[in-house]
């Protein structure tokens, strides 16, 4: 008795991991059953798969090679790559950005790109920021960098300087003379351009434009004065860590300041919200120019993608030619990394400010020291420009502990 | 219920009365609905506002325009309705099947007295408490490995997803579980011997019946749980089309430079809706007295 | 638990189960018919990938399913096998699998094989000889072997193969000024090239006889360059030696191929290195120095989270248990609905509610005060616990709504009609009832919070932080998010360390909860 309806527990349970497993054989069979050419794998994220949708399926039709695109989250596709391609289960191409370059290489999970004589057709700062020790390890696609926005109701010229910004700023008697993101734990990056102006980059370079971790040269001289410039901005409240990037965007949209040191991201939402925007340089409130990073985005193939020849053909007798790069600029609006495609695009006036400033930016440091000078740099200068100390001892600390770190 | 109350109205009013009794339930109540919905109003009003941020300052409500939520059935690459349909079918089967196994669980361990029950119970504890640092990494190399024999239950599969959370199946939902079979008199399992049904004779069909309130609650939970974990759900799900609605959401705000806010407080306001139903739906058994009434 | 004896019930007469018992038997054979034959066909796979270990693991679990239900004895397991199984499977797995990470490099630099980082090493050290020219390719095959036909930027036609350097050929078919076929050989299309691109890929051909002019590989099956690598592998002696330089990286059981001078080469490979995870975790100053603060943060911030959720989820629940009260659904669905929607994106609506100078709470609340709720190191801890309460009450709630069912209304009714205050009623009848279910939750509770990672990220990230103190980490910072920036954060990701963290974090909270579990006593009193 006792043993029958046990008997149908039994059964159930059974059943249960049974019906899981069945629909599990019927379903599919492993291994696909691609008669074409073989086929490749790409990661890319939600903004990108919409525009690479036509590109690949064109290339499907002019090669035979089947595309897979595969939707990923930007923010989690420098882990997963790395964690993946060692399985074999990675993808054959993905999308990055290049300052991801130097962790790739150090985990070994890229495998170089030749683009042969197609190099000289792409950026000089696009080609560099892919290359890592001399040997390039990617496709660029896109050359995104920040500038200046004006909203050219409050403010119809541009400024000549940082302090004829903050004057125009302040007598369009809006609510901040110039918004800049910065938040609790400071933005480096945006902040940049300023840093670079009083003459302190984060690193030396080498001969090749390459970054060299050996030589920091974040804390020199102009550091200090960077440092001290930081504490008075933050003083006069022309810095504010409170603003945060999406309140700074919210602000600008909002008309309560004429300008905006932000990248082409946030155009297109400042001009659905009705403001005529013009692009000018980074004023410099020091005695060098002010430059920002360059972010620069492309393509990366998989030091275990048994696809190597279709992902080359794919990247570099593809996605790099003129026409597909135009079109996906058309497509996605980032700046084409290819000089002719970027000419092309410039007659937009967005495209043409921005690619004004990034013609004396210099490429984020792709190297994988860059990781110990993050942790530090951004808490520093919002205790800085939060005046919680001494600015020059602030950052002279800083530096030590960079370079203990690296 | 509507005896006590009907009986109440019918006698002559006294605030005072009213008050000691459920009125000054009432101002709690309404002190903690607005102390819970308030930052959610943020979340309500973004959706509505399709240029603006989630924090749009403190200007709530300034308008209104239902162009996130058309649109959110419209972005080709994040295909919202196919999310939705897949949260429901994970988050369901998933509650479905803990209840089941973590009820089967409670079972023997509150009816049941065998070497090892008290070790066991102390395990499910300390397992749950493990840091989950390399959780990804590692479910990742499993389901790879399962893929290669199992393609159809491995990586990007749904039923894959279902299994990882079924994992936790057992755990602290097996303690509330025991917690309230325990409460459940062992004279009625006897009588039912004695009436000859057999263990599972008497769990399906008296057990399962007398602890509804907490077989809800825990579905309940499991559901929430299942829906709004994205981590694990965002390895294992590769397509678009397989997603979870939690993954996606995210997706829309993890990029720092296409945040879109407004779509995604509106998907965020949707994805609410079943939670919310599915409370409305279960709060029958899980306080209609079923308990009180069968055993007496 | 004497007390919650009521009388015995008059069950409905059960059916005599005898007219169901064949069907029953009938179904669990075949469902365990259909188990085996699944396992059977995972392990012809595993046993053809030579896969011993989960051979053998597929084996044990299939011949106790089998036992637990086919015998009369077990009767626990038949209701504890099925989870049991999930359990071991995906949550022991981890904990297994962090375990074995601890005792290894893994991490940046060192996250696969070594052939992998042989074949890494070799492939980035092909650098193409300065300004070589490119040269047309067209791939053709004879007899099963591939050959480059090259055409240089002069026009020059020559071919070659893995085995025979370049030689000049003039027989060749030109096509636009590159040449496209050679009698005697067939010309391969693109995708006959890409369906062999492994082997093509692999392909190099010297352009001379001698190697260190370089050799022509394709990097895309139609233009070839002249590479030389500056490295080179002797699989016998497992060194890679810089042809270039001359320094010899041998492999000295570091995981990398390292010089007589201390330098790597990376990527190196991951290997096993015993206790030296845990003696760095014990050793590292970074961590050394903040530890005690952290950690006593930690248990504040677990305690405090759990009391304070714990109060108001069972405040809440037996205020809205009364029958009497009219709209009760209502407001048990407003409770829930902090927790119906995704965490991260409450998380982000707080942090922006509490901004300083732009936030809700110090516009509108404070009046325009410029109260530093994230920024001040402890309106911080006080921000992180207010929101955590708001996050996790709901729970709280319906987990004790549910437990409150169980103590019956007679009770309540009894014990009121004796006199008792509706307090005294709560306290020492309906509170130790409901303490009995409840007890292990507040201790799991505990250890979520206690490794409540995602919250202190998304929320303050463990800042504010003390820039003068010179290590990341910052007021909020809890043991978890404390080994996340230690291990992850900065120049590269040690899964090795952060692993062996996680085992000394669970050994610490496991005793707790050990111990904890023990002084509720919950285990010996239903005993």
């Amino acid at each position: 008795m006792v043993h029958h309806s046990r008997g149908r527990l039994a059964a159930g349970a059974v059943l249960l991991t049974a019906a899981l497993a069945l629909t599990a054989c019927s379903a599919s069979e492993p291994g696909d059953s691609t008669d074409s050419a073989g086929s490749l794998t790409v990661w890319v994220d939600a903004d990108r798969a919409a525009v690479l949708k036509d590109a690949a399926a064109e290339f499907t039709k002019e090669s035979g090679v089947e595309v897979k695109l595969v939707q990923k989250d930007f923010a989690d596709i420098q882990e997963q790559f790395i964690a993946q391609v060692p399985t074999g289960k990675g993808p054959d191409i993905t999308i990055g950005a290049h300052d991801w370059l130097g962790n790739f290489v150090t985990n070994g999970v890229v495998a170089p790109v030749e683009l042969g004589d197609k190099a000289g057709d792409f950026q000089e700062v696009a080609v560099t920021a892919m290359s890592f020790d001399g040997v390039t390890y990617g496709v660029p696609y896109s050359i995104e960098n920040i500038a200046m926005l004006r909203n050219t109701a409050l403010a119809p010229t541009a400024p000549t300087s940082y302090d004829d910004m903050i004057a125009m700023g302040k007598s369009a008697g809006t609510e901040f003379p110039f918004i800049v993101q910065v938040g609790p734990e400071s933005d480096p990056y945006h902040l940049y351009p300023f840093q670079t102006s009083f003459g302190a980059p984060v690193f030396g370079t080498n001969a090749d434009g390459s970054y060299n971790a050996d030589e920091l040269t974040i804390g020199d001289a102009g550091g200090d004065q960077f440092a001290t410039w930081l504490a008075q901005q933050g003083a006069a409240g022309n810095l504010n860590i409170s603003l945060t990037g999406d309140l700074a965007k919210e602000k600008f949209n909002a008309g309560a300041s004429p300008f905006f040191l932000t990248g082409p991201w946030n155009v297109a939402d400042a001009q659905a919200a009705g403001i005529d925007v013009a692009v000018d340089p980074i004023p410099a409130p020091g005695p060098n120019a002010a430059q920002p990073f360059v972010g620069v985005q492309g393509f990366f193939v998989s030091a275990k993608s048994t696809n190597t020849l279709a992902a080359s053909e794919f990247l570099t007798n593809y996605i790099a030619t003129e026409s597909v790069q135009t079109a996906l600029y058309e497509v996605g609006k980032r700046a084409p990394a290819l000089t002719a495609s970027f000419e092309a695009a410039s007659a937009d006036p967005i495209i043409a400010g921005f690619g004004e400033v990034g013609a004396t930016a210099v490429p984020m440091p792709n190297i994988p020291e860059m990781g110990s000078v993050w942790q530090f740099w951004g808490v520093t200068e919002a205790a800085i420009i939060g005046g919680q100390a001494d600015p020059v001892g602030l950052w002279q600390k800083m530096a030590a502990d960079v370079q203990g770190a690296i | 219920m509507s005896t006590v109350t009907s009986t109440g109205t019918r006698r002559p009013f006294h605030v005072g009365r009213w008050f000691r009794a459920t009125g000054w339930r009432h101002v709690i109540g309404i002190t903690m609905s607005i102390f819970a919905i308030f930052p959610l109003l943020y979340v309500l009003s973004a959706s509505l506002n399709p240029s603006g941020t989630l924090i749009s300052a403190n200007a709530l409500f300034s308008v209104f325009d239902f162009g996130s939520y058309t649109r959110l059935f419209d972005l080709p690459q994040q295909p919202y309705a196919a999310w939705y349909g897949n949260t429901l079918v994970i988050g369901i089967t998933t509650s479905i099947c803990t209840v089941f196994l973590g009820a089967m669980a409670a079972y023997s361990f509150s009816r049941m007295r065998f070497t090892g029950r008290r070790v066991g119970l102390l395990a499910l504890l300390l397992v749950q408490m493990f840091p989950q640092l390399l959780a990804v990494v590692a479910i990742f190399l499993l389901l790879n490995g399962i893929s290669d024999i199992f393609p159809a239950i491995g990586l990007d599969t749904q039923i894959g997803l279902i299994m990882v959370y079924l994992g936790g199946a057992l755990g602290v939902n097996t303690y509330l579980m025991y917690g309230f079979f325990n409460t459940v008199p062992t004279s009625i399992d006897e009588a039912a011997k004695i009436d000859g049904a057999g263990h599972a004779r008497i769990f399906f069909t008296i057990i399962l019946r007398l602890v509804a309130p907490i077989l809800a609650v825990v579905g309940l939970l499991s559901f929430i749980g299942t829906t709004n974990e994205f981590v694990i759900a965002s390895i294992v799900l590769i397509e678009p089309e397989k997603q979870t609605l939690a993954v996606g959401l995210y997706q829309f705000v993890s990029d720092e430079f296409s945040k879109n806010y407004s779509i995604f407080a509106a998907g965020a306001v949707l994805a609410a809706l079943p939670v919310m139903a599915l409370f409305l739906y279960l709060q029958k058994y899980i306080v209609s007295g079923l308990t009180a009434g069968s055993v007496k | 638990m004497s007390i919650t004896k009521p009388r015995a019930p008059r069950t409905t007469p059960v059916p005599h189960p005898t007219s169901t018992s064949l069907r029953v038997l009938v179904v669990k054979i075949a469902a365990l018919a259909i188990v085996d034959a699944i396992s059977l066909y995972a392990l012809f796979i595993v046993g053809a990938q030579r896969d011993w270990i989960v051979f053998a693991a597929i084996v044990v679990v299939t011949v106790i399913v089998n036992v637990v239900y086919f015998s009369r004895r077990f009767l626990p397991a038949k209701y504890l096998v099925p989870g049991v199984i999930f359990l071991v499977v995906f949550q022991v797995f981890i904990i297994g699998y962090t375990a074995y990470i601890a005792f290894t490099n893994y991490g940046t630099g060192h996250n696969s094989t070594k052939e992998d980082a042989v074949a890494a090493l070799i492939g980035s050290s092909q650098e193409r000889v300065e300004d070589s020219p490119a040269y047309g390719l067209t791939v053709v095959e004879s007899l099963g072997t591939y050959s480059f036909l090259v055409t240089d930027p002069d026009g020059d036609v020559s071919i070659g193969n893995a085995d025979n350097p370049l030689s000049p050929v003039d027989n060749a078919t030109i096509e636009g000024g590159v040449a496209v076929g050679i009698p005697g050989y067939n010309t391969l299309t693109f995708s006959q090239i890409v369906a062999a691109q492994e082997t093509i890929a692999g392909l190099t051909v010297q352009i001379s006889d001698d190697q260190n002019d370089g050799a022509l590989r394709t990097p895309d099956g139609s233009s070839a360059f002249v590479y030389r690598s500056n490295l080179v592998y002797d699989e016998t002696a497992a060194t890679m030696t810089n042809s270039t330089t001359g320094v010899v990286y041998s492999d000295t059981g570091v995981g990398a191929f390292t010089a007589s001078n201390g330098e790597e080469l990376l990527p190196g490979w991951k290997i096993e290195i015993g206790f030296d995870n845990f003696a760095r975790a014990f050793g590292d100053e970074s961590i050394r120095g903040p530890l005690f603060s952290v950690a006593l943060w930690t248990f504040a911030f677990a305690f405090l989270s759990v009391a304070t959720t714990f109060l108001l989820g069972l405040f809440l629940a037996v205020v809205f248990n009364d029958r009497r009260m009219r709209g009760r659904k209502v407001y048990r669905v407003m409770m829930i609905l902090p927790y119906a929607f995704p965490a991260f994106l409450s998380a982000l609506v707080w942090a922006g509610m509490l901004n300083r100078d732009f936030g809700f709470v110090n516009q509108v609340l404070f009046g325009g005060a410029d109260i530093p709720w994230l920024t001040n190191e402890w309106l911080a801890k006080v921000s992180i616990i207010l929101v955590n309460l708001w996050l996790g009450f709901p729970y709280m709630f319906l987990v004790c709504t549910g437990a409150l069912q169980s103590i019956p209304e007679e009770l309540q009714e009894a014990a009121t009609m004796d006199g008792a205050k509706p307090w005294a009623v709560f306290r020492f009848i309906k509170m130790p009832l409901l303490l009995v279910s409840i007890a292990p939750l507040l201790i799991s509770s505990f250890a979520f919070n206690f490794n409540n990672f995602n919250l202190i990220y998304m929320l303050t990230n463990g800042g504010p932080r003390d820039v003068s103190a010179g290590v990341n980490v910052g007021a909020t910072d809890i043991l978890i998010s404390m080994v996340y920036k230690v291990a992850f954060v900065g120049a590269g990701r040690d899964y090795g360390l952060a692993s062996a963290f996680s085992i000394i974090i669970f050994v610490l909270v496991g005793v707790i909860a050990a111990l904890s579990f023990r002084a509720t006593k919950s285990l010996e009193e239903l005993n």
